[in-house]
């Protein structure tokens, strides 16, 4: 996973591995990730980056958090932190509205995505409301205040995307290849959870998680576009940490199936796919020749697989990326449609094609066209916040593709890449067998196991 | 329904705010007045370019806008603009980092750009985006297929096909569906139609049909040129030289003409393959060039926002049970009211719309909530137009319908001068009459 845009693509699921909390988000030395961004430590802990840009005149402000999806107990709580971000943002604060107001009155848009084990609460809004929502999102998640109000209201709204996220099949794809890629932790859950999963968490354990999660110490504030170099000192301070001390969630190990098995569920149309264990976000090379991978088969319109998709089956969905992540990575392939079968076949053959060494013409094409998506893929404030959101949550800010334009780590990797070495990538990560999951209708099921 | 009730209801949607504006209502702690990086035009003679220059952004965005849209189809030949768009963008060319003929599309990715093209009443509009430095050889691209495009029975037979496979697909979505509906009641030219066609059109569109629009159309007078990002001082070469690329000529005039929407407002029926009904209402317009803009953006945004539930993130697309397009695309533009009824019961929701409507007709806004509705609708518009394919295509269109050269700027001045006056003008002007589409369910007996 590369960029914001993919990034938000993939939003209404769990894929992520609980690991250390990355120090380099919250404490120690600050990244450097290029001369017009700035980055500072937050006075209580955590880390800011700000990065101005020319062009519309609005702002994206993000929280980014680490915190597992399902809860900190030993005890799972599926779409806790979902929640519990969603009644932060529905609660009056002891001064002034309720962050989601704020946000509304300035004329912006606030949204929360949950992955596995981190959180981002994002608003969009016009530039001159900008340092207004600093104050309101960190006063509002650097001391969390949860009410029954701001509960109600939002067991309600997650109970209702939690229910939408069930028909989606790139969803509930991804959430089966996870729960079988991973045999415990919040990756082998659903993020979102669904809505008996919402109805059924406490006040108690919302405002328990909230306190742990959302605090200064374990925060990156990302804020870009339309603004000032110094708009981060418009954030508040909020609590301090317990004791005076930071307190960096603990490390855990994920918990990976020996021998994934392939799994059949129900859903209202024929669907599928795969998933593979990838490299670590620590291999840079290695990872970006799995972006590469997935942008030359699976670019919207025009990847290797897609257009072909495109032009046999055009009411399918097909959908393809590799997720960038702490470690593991997971590479992901989602396809719903009539079609289904032939779907899988032309997928097939694009994983064949690429373990094998594209000519070089065909290899030097897809890189330039891979370096254009990634430019591409930056151009709107929400974009490069996500950028930098993701990659410092992950632990690795200076490996963002955004970090030092074209002369960063990203590019650098990205310009190492050969067609052997791609091949070779392939080979160790997806020559293996990978978790197959098939969803069907449930009569279309029954039929054909008779 | 009476009056008390309306009123509960109301304040249950949360438009209290409509009917006692001057209480409970908090505005905006600020009062933003953004604006875009300022606008410049240069004349190439030929044609001209709009350029929103943006010196950091990592590629570059051009909209070609080609005077052949759907107000120069012809009776009968509905969909044919799409189709010679489609031909185009798989127009075999080379180029000298595509030694291969390819088709224009693969072209351009294999340049490392990209190329996407949207049919509407006024244009066919061409987006190319690529690095600064590649943007002229990607031009140079799209200026050999659009002067030489390929209209061979075989390119002729994929565009086809790629455009029905994209209609069947269309019809399964209720809004579009509605849409379309109002458009074919209001328009009175083929502004009426739908902008890929219809499966039945499509197959009746013939070689010399494709060939006669095309050579009506692509001619050096009917292109026009907008840019934004990272713009380079050649750029406004290139436009110009694929303007030079086709041939001179004269366009000719374009009818541009919508029904009056009688009094008694018509009802259009459609039953398709959806899970609940929704009901598309729709008005006429004022152009963006109108001094009453301003106040219908205001509209658009009070309408598409004041009847949701109260939520602490903003709600998507299917989790809004109302939502308002101004579509000013065409000639004459149109406001369109929808009404999602797997969300809210659409026979109330509908009567109270028209309510509001009528009571924004009869009241002015308070300062608070005018305030208010400015701020959200200020809003929508600058998060609706962030990336270069949305500021370089408004910077054309706009400027196309009046808005000068520094349009965008110019647009949201005319949000932030609205008064109380000309909203309550606009909603008695233009929120009176209307055309009622209902889309249902196949099975059922409608609302």
């Amino acid at each position: 996973m590369t960029t914001g845009h993919r990034l938000r693509a993939c939003t209404l699921g769990a894929f992520l591995i609980l690991a250390a909390v990355p120090a380099s988000a919250t404490t120690g030395d600050l990244p450097a990730l290029g001369p017009s961004v700035t980055v500072t430590r937050l006075p209580l802990g955590g880390t800011s980056i700000v990065q101005p840009a020319q062009g519309a005149p609005v702002a994206a402000v993000e929280l980014w958090y680490r915190a597992p999806s399902t809860g900190f107990g030993s005890k799972p709580v599926p779409a806790l932190a979902r929640l519990a971000a969603q009644v932060v943002a529905a609660s009056k604060p002891l001064i002034g509205d309720p962050l989601g107001k704020v946000v509304t009155d300035a004329g912006g848009r606030l949204a929360i995505t949950v992955y596995s084990d981190s959180i981002s609460i994002s608003a969009v809004v016009p530039a001159d409301a900008a340092r207004q929502v600093v104050k309101a999102l960190t006063t509002s998640f650097f001391a969390p205040v949860v009410t029954q109000d701001g509960f109600r209201f939002a067991q309600r709204d997650v109970e209702q995307e939690a229910l939408i996220s069930t028909f989606d099949p790139q969803t509930v794809v991804r959430d089966a290849i996870f729960s079988q890629l991973f045999t415990d932790g919040p990756q082998h859950y659903p993020a979102l959870g669904g809505p008996s999963d919402v109805n059924q968490i406490s006040f108690a354990d919302v405002k328990s998680f909230a306190e742990r999660a959302f605090r200064s110490q374990n925060a990156t504030l990302v804020i870009s576009g339309d603004v000032e170099p110094t708009i981060a000192g418009a954030a508040v301070a909020g609590r301090p940490a317990t004791g005076g001390a930071l307190d960096p969630e603990p490390a855990l190990t994920p918990a990976l199936a020996d021998i994934p098995a392939p799994i059949t569920k129900d859903f209202v149309e024929p669907s599928g796919g795969y998933g593979w264990v990838g490299p670590a976000i620590t291999s840079p090379r290695e990872a970006t020749a799995m972006d590469f991978i997935a942008d030359f088969l699976f670019r919207s319109d025009d990847g290797f697989v897609t257009k072909q998709a495109g032009d046999r089956y055009p009411d399918s969905l097909l959908v393809g990326q590799f997720i960038t992540l702490h470690d593991p990575g997971v590479m992901f392939v989602a396809f719903a449609g009539q079609d289904d079968d032939a779907l899988k076949s032309l997928v097939d053959a694009g994983f064949a094609r690429v373990q094998q060494p594209l000519e070089p013409a065909v290899f030097a094409s897809a890189l330039g066209a891979f370096k254009y998506h990634l430019l591409s893929d930056l151009q709107t404030p929400t974009e490069m916040a996500d950028n930098f959101g993701w990659y410092t949550v992950e632990g690795a800010p200076d490996y963002a593709p955004g970090a030092n334009g074209e002369h960063g780590v990203y590019f650098e990797a990205a310009n190492s890449l050969t067609p052997e070495y791609v091949a070779s990538v392939a080979q160790k990560y997806l020559g293996k067998a990978p978790v197959i999951v098939t969803l069907r209708p449930a009569v279309v099921r029954k039929t054909q196991s008779q | 329904m009476n009056v008390s009730k309306t009123q509960a209801f109301l304040a249950a949607l949360g438009l209290a705010v409509l009917l006692a504006p001057a209480q409970g209502v908090r505005a905006a702690a600020q009062s933003p007045e953004p604006h875009y990086p300022r606008a410049v035009a240069t004349n190439l003679g030929v044609t001209r370019l709009i350029g929103e220059t943006d010196s950091d952004a990592p590629v570059s965005g051009v909209q070609i806008f080609v005077a052949a849209g759907l107000d120069r189809e012809r009776a009968g030949k509905n969909g044919v603009s799409a189709l010679v768009a489609e031909c185009i963008l798989r127009t075999p060319v080379t180029s000298d980092l595509v030694a291969v003929p390819l088709p224009l599309r693969e072209a351009m990715t294999a340049s490392g750009g990209s190329i996407t093209y949207t049919v509407d009443g006024r244009s066919v509009h061409y987006y190319i985006e690529g690095r600064p430095e590649s943007i002229g050889a990607l031009l140079a691209l799209v200026s050999k297929a659009m002067a030489q495009p390929d209209f061979s029975t075989p390119t002729l037979a994929a565009a086809r096909a790629s455009l029905t496979a994209r209609l069947s697909a269309f019809e399964g979505n209720a809004l579009s569906v509605g849409i379309e509906m109002f458009r074919r009641s209001y328009y009175a030219t083929g502004a009426a139609e739908p902008a890929l066609g219809t499966i039945a059109t499509l197959s009746g569109l013939s070689s010399a049909d494709v060939q006669t629009f095309y050579a009506a159309t692509y001619r050096r007078a009917a292109i026009a040129a907008s840019a934004a990002g990272r713009l380079t001082p050649d750029l406004g070469r290139s436009v110009s030289a694929l303007a030079n690329a086709l041939p001179d000529g004269p366009l000719s005039a374009v009818d541009e003409r919508a029904h009056p929407i009688p009094a008694q407002a018509p009802r259009i029926v459609a039953r398709r393959d959806v899970q609940a009904p929704w009901i598309v209402v729709g008005f006429a317009a004022p152009p963006p060039s109108s001094r009453d803009f301003g106040a219908m953006l205001v509209l658009e945004s009070l309408l598409s926002d004041a009847f949701e539930r109260s939520s602490a993130t903003t709600l998507g697309f299917v989790e809004k049970s109302v939502g308002a397009f101004y579509l000013y695309d065409s000639t004459p533009a149109s406001l369109v009211v929808y009404v999602n009824g797997t969300e809210v019961d659409p026979s109330i929701a509908l009567r109270e719309l028209l309510v509001v409507s009528k009571s924004l007709s009869l009241k002015p806004l308070g300062p608070t909530a005018l305030k208010h509705f400015k701020t959200a609708a200020e809003g929508q518009f600058v998060a609706d137009t962030v990336d270069l394919a949305d500021r370089s295509y408004l910077l054309g269109a706009f400027s196309s319908q009046g808005l000068g050269s520094d349009s965008i700027n110019a647009a949201l001045t005319a949000l932030q001068n609205t008064t109380a006056a000309d909203v309550r003008r606009v909603a008695r002007n233009y929120l009176q009459r209307y055309i009622v589409a209902l889309v249902l369910p196949r099975q059922s007996d409608g609302p």
